[in-house]
């Protein structure tokens, strides 16, 4: 028996570009998921004037243009549905969730590509640029989903994953050792573990979607001594561009973060505890977490005061490795004859006059434009979220297996197939390590 | 000096690998001989004596249903029959039998005699004879040549092998027998990738001097289990139970303070053992904060008084033996007759081997069982089974055939070996098979047999059994979904009875079944499934056999329970399964340049290079092949057959 390939959802722009956000959707399911988001018939290659409407609760979510190219006349080959709407992350994100309700997945990099080739719609000799624009998507969306996983999400999946294995090695150690006394086969004990793991997938669930924990766009690290101006260049950075500030609990030292909008394009910046060698532990921390973020981040603004003749040698050292993303800033210019803006290959601000602000989100803005930009944190972030949704429905269904019916082989199928989707974010964890992990945990051995 | 018979098939070795590939050829008309080193031994179980158990059992009942001969012989020599798993789910229930080993050798021995066309022959096997990268046949000991363009190699732990007793080692395939070096030697010379694995036995013990009142008695289950789907309860013999008792801190003691000395523990030995049966050396080193460890006493036979004390396997010299056996609880005046031991052995690299067991280097060359670096009778004897099938195929040039990971355990054993290879040896657990919910012992018959029919495995009774079996299945389900229990009869108020709770409107038995609370035996009391059970019964009565209509019968509503509570969950997986079905199919041409490919890392390329996974579906799980190579790879295969029309091998993938 052959089945129909899936039918693919994915973002055709990059967010925060333009106005427009354009969501494409390949495959069988295109016909049905036109009805319902669109409500009108589709006529082929005709530009219809649209309301898209959310499948889940039949709001309105956009106002825009939908396009319907009937396969095998169409890019892939297959059915094609465009959505052509007013770009915006938090309206993409609602029509590429509707759209997913109805049955399709979030296209793998390059997949729209590489359907168009193997239903013979492009050339043979365009293979090999197939082949790259493959391979150069999945690079970049593997260095997007890096990027999207911060610090405290990345920890919260990490245990959560673990929580989940523990439970799995439980369950299987007592369907593949009964004879064993392992003692494991306690259902109270494994509700109550389970129902902890379902708690704590809600929970990130939720501030997931409210976009706290998942970024886009890029990122930028301010760096600096500490009295060169980093916080008064944050806050002005945020108040003009009337973004969020929050603070990233955890560390001894805050590092502020705020989400920044040039223009329609993201930016995180982030000020950290400020580098310098540091002497006790709770130090220590903090300066590692700086230098983690260096790393990371896209851009690098390193902000001096203008007075000062001698940049910290510390700081210099530490950022030797990153040149290229550098930008320097000298701050405080309101006393001196400098005039603000972009020259002598560093912009010249006084943050707190609010001089040579604009100037400086041009140049980022500049930075930006001058990368490419493909598949974007933007999916990469949805991408992470259907993973997390579902490895809840799976755990939640187990519990319902394991709590009414004490069927263990398929709460461990519900879990087997909940660790298969959050390896989708953590990396896969296989049966091998599933068996290395109950030899090490149990004594068994007949 | 030839033979003067030439043969189709050569089976090297008659354990249980060797002997389900000899019956399995002869009974699919090839001309088969079986060289063994020593014709006692065929059949033999060298370590545990049991058959069956979570994973294990289900290949059992896989080589049953494809006609092999352990399920019938566990049947005709299980002396305590246990279904494990038995209040879980039926996916994860399995049947397990204590063995007698004379019974159980007895069984196999006269199975490989009685059967048509299967020659047996003694004597050592030196060396294969081969013509470039052919085989031709095999020459034994003493200078004698068989000839045969398939040999099946199942030589178990005897290649090079060197069993370890504490601080003294020796040569040796198993306690008793030689090792084969001759063989181990000329085989090492050939292209094929050798490592070293070691496995453990415990020491057997003299059932007579143990005290069996300080243990607590593990009686068989009652009603009987039964392993062949052909069997039956009355060809069981006498019944006995086990025992299990655990070891004291003074056992834990006496081994901690002689762990250098254990040939395991020493460093002495090459080779990695398994994790899941570690030595009681092992035990004690890595779980220190236990104080007693479990094990189990099974005895070894009718005939004998010796029993086999299942969970101390060791390699400690003989006296720390004695000493450790005798602080075990009941075990204070033990007389070890056998002295356990550990044995390291040759073994091949299974990513050599294509998915029919033939190995990829040397045509009509197959590799089965232990020397594959698997562990247990089962595994073996699933592998003897496909390499004897394959065998044949190949000499009446048909195409090949082996299951897939959907459709058997068997077929899980053999993707994980040639996709992954094995670090220890590698041995069956559910946990193994993504499927585990369709693959399950109570339909590995509906899966299997109809195959095995195809490729000629099995006699005319079983398939008569499994085409009514399937009919009856398929034609009550259909009726039970028309059965109604109206909410005015007295049906429903045994119902309710049952589920505590009102039923107010009409509900169909098929919804019924669905309920966890109810089961098919509470159901079948009901007035109005009489009548589906006359039916049945009747169907069944033209195989004029009581016993196995009987079984039947059960088998058939069991499958419609089952059935009926796993519906989600199959249709699920069989959802899955059809969406790897195109790429399962995707064959890759033998010959493919997978350098040509850019953006494919070059340790992929290697690892593609080395494996030539016959199709993408193989491709995808070698470890380190990503969706995105994938992507890539089947980009570049589209390319490489626009362009120059490449004829791919021939179906040969037991693609139906």
């Amino acid at each position: 028996m052959q089945s129909t390939p899936d039918t693919i959802v994915a973002l055709a722009t990059p967010a925060g570009r333009g106005g427009v956000g354009i969501v494409r959707v390949s495959g069988a399911k295109v016909g049905a998921i036109g009805q319902k988001m669109l409500k009108q018939a589709l006529t082929p290659r005709l530009a219809q004037h649209s309301h898209f409407y959310d499948p889940i609760d039949n709001q309105v979510i956009d106002l825009g243009i939908a396009l319907y190219f009937k396969g095998p006349h169409s890019f892939t080959g297959e059915d094609v549905l465009e959505f052509q709407g007013h770009g915006g992350p938090v309206i993409l994100d609602r029509l590429i969730n509707g759209i997913v309700s109805l049955g399709a997945r979030l296209a793998r990099p390059g997949e729209f590509t590489e359907r168009a080739f193997l239903n013979g719609k492009l050339d043979l000799t365009q293979a090999e640029a197939v082949a790259d624009l493959i391979d150069s998507t999945t690079v970049e969306a593997a260095s997007s989903a890096l990027k999207s996983l911060q610090g405290a999400f990345s920890t919260a999946i990490t245990e959560i994953n673990q929580q989940v294995i523990h439970i799995r090695v439980w369950t299987e150690a007592a369907l593949d050792f009964p004879d064993e006394a392992l003692d494991t086969w306690q259902i109270q004990q494994l509700l109550a573990q389970l129902r902890q793991v379902i708690y704590a997938l809600q929970q990130l669930l939720g501030q997931a979607q409210q976009g706290c924990l998942l970024r886009e766009g890029k990122t930028a690290v301010i760096v600096g001594v500490p009295n060169a101006g980093k916080s008064s260049l944050l806050n002005i950075l945020a108040g003009e561009a009337r973004a969020i500030v929050t603070e990233v609990p955890g560390t001894t030292r805050d590092v502020l973060s705020a989400q920044l909008n040039i223009e329609g394009v993201p930016l995180h910046i982030l000020d950290t505890a400020g580098l310098r060698a540091a002497t006790d532990i709770v130090e220590q921390e903090g300066v590692k977490r700086a230098e983690q973020a260096l790393v990371q981040a896209d851009y690098i603004l390193y902000v001096q005061d203008v007075h000062d003749t001698v940049p910290d040698p510390y700081i210099v050292a530490k950022l030797s490795p990153y040149q290229e993303k550098v930008i320097k800033i000298f701050n405080k210019i309101d006393l001196t004859e400098h005039s603000p803006g972009v020259h002598h290959n560093a912009v010249y601000i006084s943050a707190k006059q609010g001089l040579g602000i604009a100037p400086l989100q041009k140049h980022l803005l500049q930075c930006m434009n001058h990368t490419t930009f493909s598949e974007g944190q933007f999916m990469a972030r949805r991408r992470h979220l259907v993973a997390l949704e579902r490895a809840l429905a799976y755990c939640q269904e187990g519990e319902r297996q394991l709590n009414s019916y004490h069927a263990a082989e398929l709460l461990a199928e519900e879990l087997r197939m909940a660790s298969q989707a959050l390896g989708e974010i953590t990396g896969e964890f296989t049966t091998e390590d599933l068996l290395g992990r109950i030899f090490s945990s149990f004594c068994i051995g007949k | 000096m030839n033979f003067p018979e030439h043969f189709d098939v050569i089976v090297v070795g008659g354990g249980h690998a060797g002997t389900e590939a000899a019956l399995a050829a002869a009974r699919m008309q090839a001309n088969v001989l079986l060289v063994t080193h020593n014709i006692e031994t065929i059949g033999q179980m060298s370590c545990n004596p049991a058959i069956g158990g979570i994973g294990k059992g289900h290949l059992v009942k896989e080589i049953d249903a494809l006609g092999g001969i352990m399920g019938q012989a566990a049947d005709l020599a299980g002396i305590q029959f246990r279904t494990l798993n038995a209040s879980k789910g039926p996916a994860v229930r399995a049947t397990r039998a204590q063995a007698c080993r004379v019974l159980y050798k007895n069984a196999i021995r006269n199975a490989v005699e009685q059967q048509a066309g299967l020659k047996v022959f003694q004597q050592p096997i030196q060396d294969l004879l081969l013509e470039k990268n052919k085989v031709i046949g095999v020459m034994t000991q003493m200078g004698l040549k068989f000839y045969a363009p398939t040999v099946v190699l199942t030589v178990g732990t005897f290649l090079a092998g060197k069993i370890h007793i504490g601080e003294n080692h020796y040569g040796g395939g198993r306690a008793g027998d030689p090792a084969s070096t001759g063989l181990a030697e000329s085989l090492r010379g050939q292209p094929f990738k050798v490592g070293r694995l070691k496995t453990g036995t415990p020491p057997r013990i003299d059932g007579r001097s143990l005290d069996y009142h300080l243990m607590q008695a593990q009686p068989g289950d009652s009603p009987l289990p039964v392993f062949s789907f052909m069997g039956k309860v009355s060809e069981h013999p006498q019944q006995v139970p086990c025992y299990i008792t655990h070891t004291t801190p003074e056992t834990h003691a006496i081994i901690e303070a002689n762990l250098k000395r254990s040939a395991m523990h020493s460093g002495n030995i090459e080779g990695i053992g398994p994790r899941y049966c570690p030595s009681i050396e092992d035990k004690i080193v890595r779980f220190k904060d236990k104080d007693h460890h479990q094990l189990f006493v099974e005895p070894e036979g009718l005939f004998t008084t010796e029993i086999y004390p299942n969970g101390i396997s060791t390699s400690l010299p003989f006296e720390v033996q004695l000493a450790f056996v005798r602080s075990i609880k009941g075990f204070a005046r033990a007389h070890i007759t056998r002295p356990g031991y550990a044995i390291e052995y040759d073994f091949f690299d299974p990513r050599q081997l294509q998915p029919t067991l033939e190995t990829k280097p040397i045509s009509g060359l197959f590799f089965a069982g232990q020397i594959n670096g698997t562990t247990g009778y089962e595994e073996a004897a699933a592998q003897g089974l496909i390499a004897g099938i394959n065998a044949v195929l190949k000499v009446q040039a048909k195409p090949a055939w082996w299951p897939k990971r959907s459709e058997a355990y068997i077929g899980v054993l053999i993707d994980d070996l040639i996709t992954h290879g094995t670090l220890e040896p590698y041995r069956m657990f559910t946990s193994r098979a993504e499927y585990r919910l369709l693959l399950r012992e109570d339909n590995a018959d509906l899966r299997l047999t109809p195959i095995a029919q195809q490729l000629g495995l099995i006699d005319q009774k079983r398939y008569q059994a499994l085409q009514l079996k399937q009919q009856l299945i398929e034609a009550q389900q259909k009726k039970l979904t028309q059965l109604w229990v109206r909410p005015d009869t007295q049906a429903k108020a045994q119902l309710e009875a049952l589920l505590g709770q009102a039923l107010n409107r009409e509900v169909s038995i098929s919804a019924l079944l669905k309920r966890p609370e109810l089961d098919m035996p509470a159901l079948l009391k009901l007035p109005i499934m009489q009548a589906a059970l006359g039916e049945v019964q009747q169907a069944l009565a033209p195989l004029d056999d009581v016993q196995l209509s009987h079984q039947l019968q059960q088998q058939i509503f069991g499958q419609l329970e089952i059935q009926a509570k796993y519906a989600g969950y199959i249709a699920k997986q069989e959802l899955d399964i059809a969406k790897s079905a195109r790429l399962e199919a995707t064959p890759i041409a033998k010959d493919f340049d997978y350098t040509q490919i850019s953006g494919l890392s070059r340790e992929v390329v290697e690892k593609l290079c080395s494996h030539r996974p016959p199709t993408i579906g193989m491709a995808s799980r070698i470890a380190g092949v990503t969706p995105a190579a994938i992507s890539l790879l089947l980009v570049y295969l589209k390319r490489a057959n626009g362009k120059t029309h490449v004829s791919l091998e021939p179906q040969q993938l037991g693609v139906e």
